[in-house]
Formats: structure tokens, C-alpha cells, sequence
């Protein structure tokens, strides 16, 4: 009998609007991650301290992780 | 597992180039953007500097500008390629006189190197030896003028890029419309389909893959665009042609700032993978369009 390929990951359907593995979460992620930081030190670093934007980003790419 | 085991075996040599070619510079460059490396500072080694050289260029207005029009750069480039080679990919589709002599001086281009490329229109478009700007001042009385006006100088480079890489669009659109299946277009003729409604609802479905394969290679291509631009114009007049490329050799070779080239690097890296990837998400993987497409 034929041995069937594995799947690469489980695809999972959660807030984000396309379908989903672990491994494009975690890029999802990694790429809001960047994003803040550039536009926190661009625009708001004046006011508000970078670990802050550090915070903020971590606690979005566990919803990203868990939820997206 | 022994079939595993001859399967990692086969698969080493590629992994390993990758590591080499692939990983280890992604990773150095890493490092090196978060240091401060100049060889001509004061203190020329390399030492550990934070997010001082990211700080740096989210304020650095050369920077963003040179990100604007590689920008602009890249969507006019990209988008007439993709245009003009569906068009002369359909047009190799079919029979006509001189066709094999077409298509091999149509692909000429590709074969010859960027630097190359950038010489030749150079020579073409300098005032004073080129035939181009003779020609445009004798019949359309057009002062062409590449080293003093920046429309004159943005354009000639998006028309250079656009003549050196139409061929391999065109080869990769003719290659998939080659292999196209002749049932759905013979079925849209009989259910009374016009041309345009073949094309938008039946050629360009089955074609989404190769074109939106095309666009990522291209694209990736015209973000990084340097020696082409840098022997055409020297990305001047001042910085009309100064694209993200360009500026990072400037701070990293004659400047020799290493880590704050690192750190636009890797800026301009995460540019292309971002702008890749919402392209793919907005054209093929979001779930509301319909299965198959």
C-alpha cells in the first residue's frame, strides 16, 4: 500500500481571513512584531518608552498564535 | 525509515547550500544590524549599538524617499511587464510569418547581463552621442534630457527594466497558456461567451498561478534592482533614481557603514516578504473566494 504524505500542519480557520497552520501564524506574528516597533519608534517613541511597544506586540502575536 | 533515512539523504546537499548560501548571511546580517560598524569612525570594530541603527532609519528621509520610488518603480515596472508579455505571449499563441525569428530576438534581452543592459541604453540615451535624444528633438521636439530632468531620468529606467524582463514574462505566460486545456474556452464559445468574458472568467482564472508566480519574481527582482540603474543614470538626477538598492550600497560600500546598511537591508527584506505575502493572501489564500480559483 501506497504510504500517504503527511500534512504539514493542521490548518485552522480562527479571526484572520485565510486558513491558517502553526508555522503562518508564528510569521504572521513575527511580521505585526516588526511593524509595531518601526511605526512605535517613528511615532509615538517621544511619549511612550519602546518596551511598551514590545508589550503590545508580544500580547498580539499570542492572539495571533492562539486565535488567528 | 529506511526510505526517511535515503530521503534526508538525497535532500542534504540542498539543505546544506541553504544553510551556507541561504541561513548563515540572513543571520550575520542580523547581528550586524544591531552594531555599530563603521570602518571610518573613530572606533572602527564592530560593537553591540540596540535598535540605534532601526531608530535611525525610520527617520532617515533619503531613506524613505529612495523606498517611495523603488515603490513606484516596482509597481509601474511589474505591471506593464505583466501586460505587455500576456499580450505578446498571446500573440506567439498563434501562427504568423517569421514567428521563430520573432521570438528569438524577442528573448535576446534576457540573455544579456544587467551591467550590460544599463551601458547600452546608456549609450542610447546620452545627450550629445545617443540617438534618442537626436531623434526626440528632431521629430517630436522634445528636450530629452536624462541627467537633468528626474521624470525623464524615472522613466527611462521603468522603460529599461521593462524591455530587459517582458521576455521572460512572456516565455512563462506562453508556457502556461500552452498548457491550457481547450474544453473550458470551446465550452464558454458555445454557452455565447465574447472574448473579454473568456478571458476574464476562463483564461485568467486557470492562469492565476503563473502570473501571480511571475509577479513575485519580478517583483523581488524590481525591489532589488541596482547595477541596471546605477550604469543608466548613477541614480541621479540628485535622487530621482536613487532606488532602495542603491542607497544601501552607497552607505555600505564608499561609506562603509556596515551595520546601518545591515539594519536597510533587512528593512527592505521585510518590505518585499510583506508585500509578497498580502499579494498572495489577497489573490489566492483568503476564504471567501471560491475553491478551485
Amino acid at each position: 500500500m501506497a504510504e500517504q504524505p503527511k500534512q504539514s500542519g493542521v490548518k485552522k480557520t480562527g479571526f484572520l481571513p485565510i486558513h491558517t497552520n502553526a508555522f503562518d501564524r508564528v510569521f504572521i506574528g513575527t511580521i505585526v512584531f516588526v511593524a509595531v516597533h518601526l511605526f512605535w519608534m517613528r511615532f509615538l517613541e517621544v511619549h511612550l518608552p519602546l518596551f511598551l511597544a514590545t508589550i503590545l506586540s508580544v500580547v498580539i502575536g499570542w492572539i495571533i498564535v492562539a486565535r488567528g | 525509515m529506511r526510505s526517511q533515512s535515503i530521503g534526508w539523504l538525497l535532500l542534504a546537499p540542498t539543505l546544506i547550500i541553504l544553510v551556507i548560501f541561504g541561513l548563515v548571511p540572513f543571520f550575520y546580517v542580523l547581528v550586524v544590524g544591531f552594531t555599530e560598524w563603521n570602518a571610518f569612525a573613530a572606533n572602527p570594530g564592530a560593537h553591540f549599538y540596540g535598535v540605534e541603527n532601526y531608530r535611525h532609519l525610520v527617520f532617515d528621509e533619503q531613506l524613505l524617499y529612495s523606498l517611495w520610488i523603488t515603490l513606484r518603480f516596482a509597481f509601474f515596472a511589474v505591471l506593464s511587464e505583466i501586460i505587455l508579455g500576456y499580450f505578446l505571449a498571446q500573440l506567439m499563441m498563434k501562427d504568423f510569418p517569421l514567428k521563430g525569428f520573432f521570438r528569438t530576438i524577442h528573448t535576446l534581452p534576457l540573455m544579456v547581463a544587467p551591467i550590460a543592459v544599463g551601458a547600452t541604453w546608456r549609450l542610447l540615451t546620452v545627450p550629445g552621442l545617443g540617438p534618442v535624444p537626436y531623434y526626440l528633438d528632431r521629430w517630436f521636439g522634445i528636450d530629452y534630457r536624462l541627467g537633468s530632468f528626474a521624470d525623464q531620468a524615472f522613466w527611462t529606467t521603468v522603460l529599461m527594466d521593462v524591455w530587459h524582463w517582458t521576455p521572460l514574462v512572456t516565455l512563462t505566460l506562453l508556457a502556461a497558456l500552452s498548457s491550457l486545456p481547450k474544453e473550458p474556452f470551446e465550452q464558454a464559445q458555445i454557452d455565447g461567451a465574447n472574448r473579454f468574458q473568456i478571458f476574464r472568467h476562463v483564461t485568467l482564472p486557470m492562469l492565476k498561478p503563473a502570473i501571480l508566480a511571475t509577479v513575485f519574481i519580478r517583483m523581488m527582482d524590481a525591489l532589488r534592482t541596482v547595477d541596471e540603474v546605477w550604469m543608466l543614470t548613477g541614480g541621479g538626477p540628485a535622487a530621482a533614481t536613487r532606488y532602495i538598492g542603491l542607497y544601501i550600497w552607497r552607505v555600505v560600500f564608499p561609506k562603509t557603514d556596515y551595520g546601518y546598511g545591515s539594519a536597510m537591508s533587512l528593512l527592505a527584506l521585510y518590505l518585499t516578504i510583506v508585500m509578497c505575502w498580502l499579494l498572495y493572501v489577497a489573490l489566492v489564500a483568503r476564504r471567501d473566494l471560491p475553491k478551485g480559483d
